[in-house]
């Protein structure tokens, strides 16, 4: 693996009432990558994300960063969290001030920089994702989506290297889901590392270059999303296998091969295609 | 929430605090000043014409934001004016109407008749985060402000989690008899403890997630031709104030 950005060594970690979050967990995050991260729910993905962002401290094991043990003290703290950016998967326990452009704004003043560069970043930020308009309303009359965007903007002010975000996608409609999905893609471009823990094989499938799967607060597989999703361990663990795979599985069982021109479809759109040029190619003799 | 609605959505939404601040503390210091229950009440109606004709706040609401105030106060005043009386008459008890004192009570209900339409005028044309803006600069303690910010912001979010509790109670028939009722709210209570208890931790935890540590800051709103809105402001709560010397 390349240089990672992020990483858990031997980490464990139980909640007061004992149950163990995770259990001896090892795991990286390469610098620049798209990173899903993948389990049943209580595997331990929130757990995961709170001890990336120093919230919560390990038991036992240690979490690098760059490589270097983090240091837990307060100066150590504020420059992991300008670093590592963290988005909570309920928004309203994200934000606090009643008004959009003050709750974006938290972030930053809390950075100590200056009035003009917090007021250049909030603005930045809204801009970026798309609710410069709803700047001065109040937030408990945004939607749910909105909500989740200006959670989003709050993060992002901060400037972090890292974008972590805790199923971004619950809640939201396909075509707020695409809108995201290009910020997230900008931000990448730019690059930004990108963290989503998600539920949905399909988007893991398409989107992430790196794939993390947990079960029981433990590591199951690690590596690229193309081959560990359609491992035998992990389609039990999550309890079934991306619908773009599985086509192009089944269907090289009656041996139709659409990855006979080193390519591999892994979206729907893309499959589509393979499937259409497929037809064409037997059609012509 | 009718509060809330006329501060976010009335003519003067864009103007700085400061100036509606000002103007609000005037339209205070003329209701004390003035020397007698008529001025008191001219000077409530001028502030909750400006209200009405200046903010654009429909008249229907602003009565119903009114109201309830206004019932304290009519309380209050009833409650001065009607004493019990346990020794004069013979059957024992007696309603005592202190004639005397008229003028006095007149006077204290009146002032704070217009002291209430001063702080609607306050209330109605500014939203809580600009008002808890102008109290930062007035060196209120921070940690006050605060827990303005956090009580406001909980506010909502926790009377969505009571109405959608309620209505996931409902939809269960949990309100139909009077025992079943008692019943579901006790479990609301008990649930809404909870909720409470988790939802700080999560706010606490997403506050250092964003590099809290201690003080919540937040950028401040910046408002076009501020001080001239603040002279006019200045000027016509002055103007009220000197309306009281000359009024009788």
């Amino acid at each position: 693996m390349t240089e990672s950005i992020l990483a858990l060594q031997n980490v464990s970690y139980r909640y007061q009432d004992d149950t163990p979050a995770l259990d001896n967990c090892s795991l990286a995050i390469r610098r620049g990558s798209r990173t899903a991260v993948l389990g049943a729910n209580g595997a331990g993905k929130t757990t995961l994300f709170l001890h990336l962002n120093g919230i919560l401290r390990p038991s036992a094991g240690q979490v690098l960063c760059g490589g270097i043990p983090l240091d837990y003290s307060r100066s150590g703290m504020r420059k992991l969290r300008s670093l590592v950016g963290l988005v909570f998967q309920n928004p309203d326990s994200q934000l606090f001030s009643a008004s959009v452009r003050e709750d974006v704004s938290f972030g930053p003043m809390n950075m100590g920089l200056d009035e003009k560069e917090v007021r250049k970043r909030v603005e930045d930020s809204l801009q970026a994702v798309g609710m410069t308009e709803s700047a001065d309303r109040p937030v408990h009359n945004l939607s749910y989506g909105q909500k989740k965007r200006v959670c989003i903007a709050g993060v992002l002010a901060m400037k972090p290297e890292i974008l972590v975000l805790d199923e971004p996608m619950a809640g939201l409609d396909a075509a707020m889901q695409d809108e995201l999905m290009t910020v997230l893609d900008r931000l990448h471009a730019a690059g930004m590392t990108i963290v989503i823990a998600t539920h949905d094989l399909d988007f893991a499938y398409g989107w992430a270059d790196e794939g993390i799967i947990m079960e029981s607060g433990r590591l199951l597989a690690d590596g690229s999303p193309t081959e560990i999703l359609l491992r035998e361990e992990v389609r039990s663990a999550l309890g079934g296998a991306p619908l773009v795979a599985e086509i192009i599985r089944r269907l090289l069982l009656i041996g139709i091969d659409l990855r006979d021109k080193g390519y591999l479809p892994r979206s729907k759109g893309e499959l589509l295609q393979a499937i259409t040029a497929q037809i064409k190619q037997e059609d012509t003799p | 929430m009718l509060t809330e609605q006329s501060a976010y959505a009335n003519r003067w939404r864009r103007v700085t605090p400061v100036a509606k601040g000002c103007f609000s503390l005037c339209g205070m210091i003329a209701a004390f000043a003035a020397g007698s229950p008529r001025t008191a009440l001219i000077i409530a109606l001028i502030l909750s014409a400006v209200s009405v004709f200046g903010a654009g706040i429909p008249l229907l609401r602003y009565l119903r934001v009114a109201a309830p105030p206004l019932f304290f106060l009519l309380a209050s005043a009833l409650s001065l004016a009607i004493s019990l009386d346990f020794s004069t008459s013979a059957t024992g008890v007696s309603l005592h109407f202190s004639g005397s004192d008229f003028s006095r009570i007149a006077q204290a209900s009146s002032r704070s008749l217009a002291c209430v339409t001063a702080l609607l005028f306050l209330a109605l044309t500014t939203p809580l985060s600009d008002i808890i803006s102008l109290l930062r600069r007035c060196k209120i303690p921070e940690i006050l402000l605060d827990l303005m910010t956090l009580c406001y912001r909980t506010l909502f979010v926790l009377s969505e989690a009571v109405h959608d509790t309620m209505t996931a109670q409902s939809a269960r028939l949990g309100y139909t008899t009077l025992t079943v009722s008692m019943r579901s709210l006790g479990g609301l209570i008990s649930n809404l403890i909870v909720q409470v208890w988790q939802r700080s931790l999560a706010l606490h935890n997403a506050a250092q997630a964003r590099n809290n540590d201690g003080a919540l800051r937040f950028l401040e709103n910046s408002y076009a031709n501020s001080r001239l809105s603040i002279s006019i402001a200045v000027v016509s709560g002055c103007l009220m104030v000197a309306l009281t010397a000359i009024l009788p």
